[in-house]
């Protein structure tokens, strides 16, 4: 044991002749985190990142992103000799040739999907307890940057595969595209590389998938955890913490351990699953085929806002002097756009609609803030329902009624749902408010919303007062 | 696909002696007390047995023509509504699907037909498509043999015709206002045949210019290895696609995850007081401390007091 | 978490890179602090232990599953052991045996004083001030960056072709045979009543050629439905000889994001796209009846040829698929 320690000392000092890691290494490893457990959900999503990052590069050596016609002749009987591509040869491949294959490509879809619902579930904390408040609002767009563009490479990701379910998005999102105003035919011929389904598709979408977006999300990512260490994390308030202090765990040793240890038993949930729930099973849906097209077609969850929105949208258009905005602009482009316009400018609509600029390190509980947390219920209410709405064919046939009377109801539900939600969630927070009240909690400071700034004819009226103020 | 040739439609003297054919062969297997459906020899040229005729006509006045009418040509209801449709394009083969897959007969008209336990025995069902036979021009029960199907040619046939009603995976699918393609298991041949071949409604209809025989076989072949397909990713989630598998990252990947962070982080309530001032760190002017479970603001008022109201 | 030492006065709330004097933080977690009960702490030895031993029969086991041929479900288990085991001994050790008192440190605010500021801010405009003086060299400097940058964008113009007559044409035309995806041609009796059929332009192919295929990028946009429905198709407007022998072809691609319409009901005569649900009536032109879909699926004029079989008598009544900007004009 003696010996151990000689040496780990001698690289310690050998690394600090050459880095100065020492006082780095002392700082780092003293840096206090709060130890609630729901700020651990930010690290389930890295970690199922880190997941994904070490099962993709072991995918990329099997994977083959050619969209050149072969004929089967591996060893999944019910498909050999029929014709496909390369891509989607090489995923049966990878499914039935190449041992262990199936469980690595089945852990990597498993954790692309827990990466997103860790996200959703983190940006909902965050949300909740006003975290992303000054001096956070950066972190807080990069962190619906990072949101974007993980479902975009999630869909690519899935849709490399060149199966029939995947390649039938791909033509949902060539539609979309195409649906863009004035670009729309432009921007999906750069896309695809000229009409679909494109004579390259699947080597665009490998470059997107492997470079492009998983070099923008470390990046970002980097930049994340950065702004983290950099702003010290947030942390409830009571019981001796205040805007002036961090109170928590050291990293070194319990926190690093523990957080090692979340990382493992992520990887090990993502494993069982891998290995014990099929996901994806590419060879039951065949290769992709432009004139064919499965019932029961949905996209994975994350997207399922988006198709749920294609169906219940009614069936409206815009046409004008031989020009036309089709149907599905409005639900997948402005409904998709405005969402994340929305999310990107919260911090600062609340910060204008609260007059509150102040800087925020102890976090709100959600029902100290009932009009942010209401109308966070209701925002996720709404997304929920319709997520859902993209099973209207499954739920039709599951429960024996009409897929027409589930698509109304769904409608229905999309505009009645959130508002019950919203208000329930609203009185709920009051409760619990005039509980604490009564179990003699003080009442934190709460403020005052300035609801008149809604008021959009009198925006005019106020520029002009603030211009010229009538004091001198 | 079919190949396009000249269409060849069975004269009609050589309809009869097949069914009844058939029909010897059915009772046979009857006797024999298998049900499965296996290659047929060729059709015997024998004269139409009457009494089978007739002890079909005599059920076939039980049960069916309260709906159907009398030999097959619809009923319909006093006030105009249709009660049973028109037998006239049924034929043995669509008359065979409907009563081996138990539904027909109907209790109530209006209902949509559901698959359950066949109400009439082979014997009594091979009575019955020999009248039907007498009463329609549809198609006759086809002859099938899965075994000399080609399970990949029937995957292509499949995913080009049937997929897009009964899904990739033989799960069913919804049609409009409230009908739906039925999932197609447990597979059997000879009534999976039928259907294809008379399309019950409102599954459209593959005749032998649309599907030849061979590609029947191919594609029954494949419907029954759908049955029990290559599910060697794990459980196969009711194999619905991204549905069942959205619900279970997030109650078993997510769920399981965020009980293991409850359990291994701290609550709010149990988090043990602390002296609020940092060690070490001279006093800070202004450093409020408020023990409010709330927000406490900041001591430099300057910075909020450049952006107010 | 166990807080007996938290109101405590004099205990120790040292950290690591803190300047703090007080005593050194204790080495001891919860199980084997002052005060702890011993069987507890061999309790959480032995539970910690246990997880490291179960880790690595797992990782065994993954090895010689592996080894024998691989199996996807034992795979998945045995590495979720080993990943498991270990990943629950860390945390138990560090929940029952690292030092759990909560630490202080100082939070500073984010922003700078306002003499941090304007120090920066004055040297800062030292340096400023020297470039903003040469306004020929700064407008000139402007001008050159834009238009470096419009250059770079250039490239992205070879991504793609420009959107054209592919997006409203097809490769049908007067004469046009239509065939099956196997490239042989359809003769009008071929598809019976109530049945559907899915065909695609004969591409006029090379001579050497003759049994390819059409290439997916013609079959993608042209995908055809010829139906024979059992009703008769009611007289559309302006399409009077558009249907032959009973037989009618719409385009198979949805008007609403184009997916291929596959469902025929036959006994309704409706088409219903598996997609979202739009659908759309046979008998009346294909015109939408229930979903999203806000335009009909565009009809193909179809004839007989001499020989009897099934030809197109020109192009689609509207460009197929799904809407764009342009597409009425």
């Amino acid at each position: 044991m003696a010996r151990d320690h000689l040496v780990t000392r001698r690289v310690a000092r050998w690394l600090d002749q050459r880095l100065g890691s020492a006082k780095l290494a002392r700082t780092a490893l003293g840096k206090v985190f709060p130890d609630h457990w729901s700020f651990l959900i930010g690290e389930i999503a890295l970690y199922a990142f880190v997941v994904l990052l070490v099962t993709g590069v072991y995918l990329t050596f099997f994977f083959d992103p050619s969209i050149e016609e072969v004929v089967y002749r591996g060893s999944y009987e019910p498909l050999r000799g029929v014709e496909m591509s390369q891509a989607y040869a090489s995923a049966l491949d990878i499914s039935f040739d190449v041992r262990a294959g199936l469980v690595m490509r089945q852990i990597h879809h498993w954790a692309a999907l827990l990466f997103l619902a860790a996200m959703v579930v983190h940006l909902m904390r965050v949300f909740f307890t006003g975290a992303f408040r000054r001096p956070r609002e950066l972190n807080w767009i990069i962190g619906i940057t990072l949101l974007i563009l993980s479902i975009f490479n999630g869909f690519a990701g899935y849709s490399l595969l060149d199966d029939q379910l995947s390649g039938t998005g791909l033509r949902i999102a060539y539609s979309i595209t195409l649906s863009i105003p004035l670009v729309g035919t432009w921007l999906a011929s750069f896309l695809f590389g000229g009409e679909f389904p494109g004579p390259d598709i699947i080597n665009r979408l490998y470059v997107i998938h492997i470079l492009l977006l998983p070099a923008l999300i470390i990046v970002l990512l980097t930049a994340h955890l950065g702004l983290v260490v950099r702003h010290k994390h947030t942390q409830f308030g009571g019981r001796g913490r205040t805007e002036r202090n961090v109170v928590g765990e050291p990293v070194w040793p319990r926190f690093a351990f523990k957080s090692i240890g979340l990382m493992l038993l992520t990887a090990a949930v993502l494993a069982a699953l891998g290995g014990l729930a099929q996901i994806n099973p590419v060879w039951l849906y065949g290769p992709f085929e432009p004139a064919n097209v499965s019932a029961a077609s949905q996209p994975d969850w994350y997207m399922a806002w988006l198709d749920g929105a294609l169906r219940v949208f009614p069936p409206w258009e815009a046409r004008a002097f031989g020009y036309t905005v089709p149907n599905p602009f409005f639900p997948a482009v402005l409904l998709a756009g405005g969402t994340f316009a929305l999310l990107y400018l919260w911090p600062f609509l609340e910060a204008r609609f609260t007059s509150d600029t102040l800087e925020h390190h102890l976090l709100d509980r959600p029902r100290n803030r009932p009009v942010r947390t209401s109308l966070g219920a209701a925002t996720v209410a709404f997304y929920t329902v319709l997520s859902l709405s993209a099973s209207t064919d499954v739920v039709a046939v599951t429960f024996g009624t009409s897929v027409n009377g589930v698509l109304v109801a769904f409608r229905v539900a999309c505009l009645v749902v959130p508002p019950v939600v919203g208000l329930t969630t609203y009185r709920l927070c009051r409760e619990l408010q005039l509980r604490d009240e009564a179990a003699g909690m003080a009442p934190p400071e709460r403020p005052r919303i300035r609801w008149e700034l809604l008021r959009v004819w009198e925006w005019h009226a106020r520029r002009r007062a603030r211009a010229a103020p009538t004091d001198p | 696909m079919a190949r396009a040739r000249r269409l060849r439609r069975a004269p009609g003297p050589w309809r009869l002696p097949v069914v009844v054919g058939l029909a010897a062969v059915a009772t046979g297997l009857a006797l024999a007390g298998t049900s499965a459906a296996a290659p047929t020899a060729g059709p015997a040229r024998q004269g139409p047995e009457p009494d089978l005729v007739a002890e079909g006509r005599a059920l076939y006045r039980t049960s069916c023509v309260s709906c159907h009418g009398v030999e097959g040509a619809g009923q319909r209801a006093p006030d105009g509504a249709l009660r049973g449709p028109s037998l006239e394009d049924v034929g043995p083969a669509g008359a065979y699907y409907q009563l081996t897959s138990g539904r027909m007969p109907i209790g109530n008209p209006d209902d949509l037909p559901q698959r359950k336990e066949p109400a009439y025995s082979p014997e009594e069902i091979e009575a019955l498509l020999a009248y039907i036979d007498t009463i329609t021009e549809g198609p006759p029960v086809p002859e099938v043999d899965p075994e000399s199907g080609d399970v990949a040619a029937g995957g292509t046939l499949y995913r080009e015709n049937c997929q897009s009603c009964h899904s990739a995976t033989g799960a069913g699918g919804a049609l409009s206002y409230g009908n739906a393609a039925p999932p197609l298991g447990p597979p059997d041949a000879r009534q999976i045949g039928a259907a294809v071949r008379a399309g019950p409604d409102p599954m459209p209809r593959f005749g032998p210019d649309l599907l030849t025989d061979q590609q029947l076989d191919d594609l029954i072949a494949y419907v029954e290895y759908l049955d029990d397909p290559d599910d060697r990713g794990g459980l196969a989630l009711g194999r619905l696609g991204p549905i069942p598998e959205g619900f279970l990252i997030w109650v078993g990947g997510l769920g399981l995850l965020l009980v293991a962070a409850f359990w291994m982080g701290t609550r709010r309530r149990d988090a043990p007081r602390v002296d609020p001032e940092p060690p070490g760190d001279e006093a800070d002017p202004g450093t409020a401390g408020v023990d409010a479970g709330g927000n406490a603001p900041l001591a430099r008022a300057a910075d909020g007091e450049r952006d107010g109201p | 978490m166990t807080g007996s030492d938290a109101d405590d006065p004099e205990a120790p709330r040292g950290c690591l890179g803190c300047s703090g004097d007080g005593p050194p933080p204790p080495a001891t977690g919860p199980a084997d602090g002052p005060g702890a009960d011993p069987h507890a702490a061999r309790r959480a030895e032995v539970a910690v232990a246990t997880g490291f031993l179960a880790s690595t029969a797992g990782a065994i086991g993954l090895a010689v599953v592996y080894w024998r041929g691989g199996q996807p479900q034992l795979e998945g288990l045995f590495l979720a052991l080993a990943l498991g085991g270990l990943g629950l001994g860390f945390v138990l050790w560090s929940r029952r045996f690292m030092p759990h008192q909560p630490v202080v440190e100082a939070r500073h605010p984010i922003a700078s004083t306002e003499e941090e500021i304007d120090r920066f801010r004055d040297e800062f405009e030292q340096g400023e001030v020297i470039l903003t003086r040469r306004k020929l060299l700064v407008r000139t400097a402007g001008l050159a960056v834009g238009a470096l940058g419009a250059a770079l964008l250039f490239p992205l113009r070879s991504l793609g072709p420009r959107p054209g007559k592919g997006l409203k044409e097809t490769p049908y035309g007067r004469g046009v045979y239509l065939v099956t995806a196997d490239n042989q041609r359809v003769r009008a009796e071929d598809v019976n009543r109530d049945g559907v059929l899915t065909v695609f332009p004969e591409v006029a192919a090379d001579p050497e050629e003759a049994e390819e295929p059409p290439r997916p990028e013609h079959q993608a946009d042209s995908s055809t439905l010829l139906i024979r429905p059992s009703g008769t198709p009611r007289p559309q407007r302006g399409r009077d000889g558009w249907t032959v022998d009973g037989l009618v072809a719409y385009s198979k691609l949805c008007t609403h994001v184009g997916c291929p319409v596959g469902l025929y009901q036959a006994d309704t005569h409706l088409l219903l796209c598996p997609c979202h649900q739009s659908t759309f009536d046979v008998l009346d032109g294909a015109r939408p009846v229930f979903g999203p879909a806000t335009r009909p699926l565009p009809q193909l004029p179809i004839g007989l040829d001499a020989e009897g079989y099934v030809v197109a008598e020109g192009d689609f009544a509207a460009p197929p698929g799904p809407g764009f900007w342009d597409r009425d004009r």
